[in-house]
């Protein structure tokens, strides 16, 4: 493996350039059947899709966004995202995949509407009012939140997906429209980074 | 797979499972890469505790609701549109049909203009005929005029042809020019005054 992969750089991280790799899990006929139910508006089916991922999607928008309201508002508007543009779903990734990709743009959206926002909040002070903890895991936690808050939002993206939602590379590439190298690249620089500022805060 | 320092972040770079138990395996030995992967670990540890959790029974039946109601106004845009289509089909229809109409009316009125041009120009004729008619039965008293007022109404005859020829040829060049027919009309009208009054002083002065 030595000589492979390129040299570290955390200040311009060269992202290596490869062939994209096709989405490992393409589109089932379950999935098909649930991007035409959504096309049609039918909510027992979104109900379904609600129960199947909301909490892996809350969470997801919880950590992008900082605080529960703001999640709560990606949420929704990633379904009714996905009702106006299920007709478009052509099944080159899983649904599951699909719906992920459409909330993370949509809390990418959220971020710029409030970076627009002059008297918005910080998102670490947000952070530290919603989950201020006495517990050492907390503070831990919020640390790194303070560190993630701080990154571009691709490589907080990258992190959270992989470390916190337990998605994998394949799923990652397919959800930020990067390539699996490029994902596996991000979180190793990304980590790195978070390694040195996480030393120096100990 | 051999691992060595210098390798140690390719093997963390690749982060799967098989990977991960290599560096595990080195950093028995080593000191320096076992810090670095703890911290790693500890970095993945405190991550994977930030998966965020909380029940909110509201917030299906609120997505639920604003699915239906932009269904509903999906529903109510298409039938705005097909409205619009309909409408602007009806006001294309009425635009043609009024177009059509104000088509046609011109048409006959035309139609209408050329027909009473054709027959005023056919009493024009009519009268003319008859004014040649009088003016040859007063020809030969005016050629040979004996009196004074023969002479002026001779005089008076021949600035009549000229006019009429005057106005004839603007009628030629515009020939649905109303108020030119009738100054035609009206010279016509003198000449035939005049021919007549010829004949009466003719008449006079053959029978003193």
């Amino acid at each position: 493996m030595h000589g492979v992969a390129p040299a570290v750089s955390l200040a311009s991280p060269v992202i290596p350039t490869e062939t994209p790799v096709r989405p490992t899990r393409t589109a089932s006929d379950e999935d098909l059947r649930l991007a035409r139910a959504c096309a049609t508006g039918d909510t027992g089916v979104f109900e379904e899709i609600y129960r199947a991922h909301g909490d892996r999607m809350k969470s997801i928008a919880y950590n992008h966004l900082g605080n529960i309201s703001d999640a709560e508002d990606a949420v929704q508007e990633t379904f009714l995202k996905v009702h106006r543009a299920a007709s478009t779903y052509n099944g080159e990734s899983a649904f599951g995949t699909w719906l992920y990709r459409v909330l993370i743009n949509t809390c990418y959206d959220a971020l710029r509407r409030r970076q627009r926002r002059i008297q918005e909040a910080p998102l670490d002070d947000v952070i530290t009012t919603e989950r201020a903890g006495n517990s050492v895991d907390d503070a831990k936690r919020m640390t790194l939140r303070k560190m993630l808050s701080a990154l571009p939002v691709q490589r907080r993206s990258v992190f959270l997906l992989f470390e916190v939602e337990g998605l994998s590379h394949a799923e990652i590439a397919q959800v930020l429209n990067i390539t699996e190298g490029n994902s596996k690249w991000i979180l190793f620089s990304t980590k790195k980074q978070l390694q040195e500022s996480w030393k120096n805060q100990s | 797979m051999i691992i060595s320092c210098d390798n140690f972040d390719d093997i963390l770079m690749e982060g799967d499972a098989l990977s991960m138990q290599a560096a595990s395996r080195h950093t028995a030995g080593c000191q320096a890469c076992a810090a670095k992967l703890a911290s790693w670990n500890e970095i993945s540890n405190v991550a994977r505790g930030m998966h965020t959790a909380w029940q909110n029974d509201m917030l299906w039946p609120r997505i639920e609701r604003s699915i239906r109601a932009e269904k509903r106004h999906a529903q109510s845009k298409w039938w705005q549109i097909a409205a619009a289509v309909v409408m602007l089909a009806a006001l294309g229809v009425f635009a043609w049909k009024a177009n059509e109409k104000v088509r046609n009316d011109q048409f006959n009125q035309r139609i209408l203009q050329a027909s009473a041009l054709d027959a005023v120009e056919k009493a024009e004729k009519a009268h003319l005929a008859a004014i040649d008619q009088l003016e040859k039965s007063a020809q030969p008293k005016l050629d040979d005029a004996s009196t004074p007022l023969l002479v002026s109404y001779k005089e008076k005859l021949m600035l009549l042809d000229d006019a009429i020829a005057e106005c004839q040829a603007n009628i030629d060049r515009n020939r649905e020019n109303a108020h030119l027919r009738k100054q035609l009309l009206a010279i016509y009208s003198e000449k035939q005054h005049t021919l007549q009054q010829v004949l009466r002083e003719g008449n006079h002065v053959s029978n003193p």
